[in-house]
C-alpha cells in the first residue's frame, strides 16, 4: 500500500500544519497510520537522553536530568500535537506521536526505516529554499528511501510559529 | 478543487518514472480526476525556443534534422502509451511535450495548468553539485507554487 504509513515531521511551525489537510486526504488512498514526529534539535533542546518519548510520562522522566522550563516546553509541544492527532484519528487514521533528540535528517532517516514509513510528509517554507538553506531540506530527501511530499508554505512570520 | 483534482505527472521514461506513475494512479483514490503528463527535451541537435511545443507546433517538427524527428516521433509514442495506461485507470490526460530547462519547463506547465500536486522521480546526485547547480527536482520544489511528490523508489 503506497500511502500506508505517513510519517509526519511537525515542528510547530505554521508549514507543518499546511501538510494535515494533504495527509487526511490520503486516507482514501489507504493511508491507516501517521506517525507525527517532533525532532529535538541539540540546537535548541541541548542534550536529552536519545530515547523515543511518545507519552507524557516518559517526558515528564525527565526532570531532574534537564531543566524544568525545557521539560514543561516538552509537555506543550505533546499535548499539541496530541490535539492534532486527535483529528487524525477521529478520521479513521491511527496516530502515534513521538518526540526524539537528534538531527533532523538522521532522526527521519532512521524513524522512516525503523518504522516502515512509505510517505514521508514534509512542510517547508520558502525561506527553507534559499541558497544557504536549501541543503537542510535536500539533506532529508537524500536520508529517507520513501517518497516525500513536501508542502510548501509562504515565508512565516519571524520563526515562532504556533507556540 | 480538492487537493489531488488535478495533478501534474513529469516523466523521463526512467524506471523511477514508471515507479512515479504508480503513485499518480493510486492517488485516483483520493480524488485524482486528471493528469498532466509532461516530457522535457533539452537534448536535440539544434536549439529550439525555450518552451517550444513539440507535440502542437507542427512548424518545428517540420524544421527538425531527420534524426530529431524520428526521436521526437519516438517520445511522442511513448506520451502516448503513458497516456492510455492513465485513461484505463478512468482519469482524464493531457499530454505535454516541451522543449527547453527542464525543471524550469515543468513548473512552467504547472502554473499554467494550475495543477494542486506535481508528482516526479527523484535522481541522486552529490549534494555539493545539487546545492550549486540544482537539480531537476531540486529546482521545481524550489520554484513550484504547489506541493511536490518526490519518488525514489519503488515499493517493497
Amino acid at each position: 500500500m503506497l500511502f500506508e504509513r505517513v510519517l509526519y515531521p511537525f515542528d510547530m511551525r505554521k508549514a507543518s500544519l499546511g501538510v494535515k489537510p494533504y495527509v487526511l486526504k490520503l486516507k482514501e488512498a489507504g493511508c491507516k497510520e501517521v506517525h507525527m514526529l517532533y525532532v529535538l534539535l541539540p540546537s535548541e533542546w541541548g542534550f536529552v537522553a536519545k530515547e523515543e518519548y511518545d507519552s507524557e510520562d516518559k517526558i515528564e522522566a525527565l526532570r531532574g536530568a534537564i531543566d524544568d522550563g525545557y521539560v514543561d516546553g516538552l509537555i506543550r509541544i505533546f499535548r499539541r500535537m496530541k490535539e492534532i492527532a486527535e483529528e487524525f484519528e477521529a478520521s479513521g487514521i491511527k496516530t502515534r506521536i513521538v518526540l526524539i533528540p537528534g538531527e533532523l535528517d538522521e532522526t527521519i532517516g532512521y524513524y522512516s526505516k525503523e518504522y516502515g514509513i512509505k510517505l514521508v510528509a514534509l512542510g517547508i517554507t520558502d525561506e527553507s529554499l534559499s541558497f544557504f538553506r536549501v541543503g537542510k531540506v535536500l539533506d532529508i530527501i537524500k536520508a529517507v528511501g520513501s517518497p516525500i511530499l513536501i508542502v510548501k508554505s509562504p515565508e512565516e512570520d519571524g520563526a515562532k510559529g504556533l507556540e | 478543487m480538492p487537493l489531488f483534482e488535478k495533478t501534474l505527472y513529469s516523466t523521463d521514461f526512467s524506471p523511477l518514472a514508471e515507479v512515479a506513475l504508480d503513485y499518480v494512479k493510486k492517488l485516483k483514490e483520493a480524488g485524482e480526476k486528471e493528469v498532466v503528463v509532461v516530457h522535457v527535451v533539452d537534448d536535440l541537435s539544434i536549439e529550439l525556443p525555450e518552451g517550444a511545443d513539440l507535440l502542437n507546433e507542427k512548424e518545428l517538427y517540420k524544421i527538425l534534422p531527420e534524426v530529431d524527428q524520428e526521436y521526437v516521433t519516438s517520445l511522442i509514442e511513448r506520451l502516448e502509451a503513458v497516456k492510455k495506461i492513465l485513461e484505463d485507470e478512468g482519469l482524464n490526460v493531457k499530454l505535454y511535450l516541451k522543449y527547453g530547462n527542464i525543471p524550469k519547463q515543468i513548473v512552467e506547465v504547472a502554473k499554467q495548468e494550475k495543477v494542486r500536486l506535481i508528482v516526479m522521480g527523484a535522481h541522486g546526485k552529490g549534494l555539493l553539485t545539487e546545492i550549486l547547480l540544482g537539480s531537476v527536482s531540486t529546482d521545481v520544489i524550489r520554484n513550484a507554487e504547489c506541493p511536490v511528490l518526490i519518488v525514489k523508489r519503488r515499493e517493497e
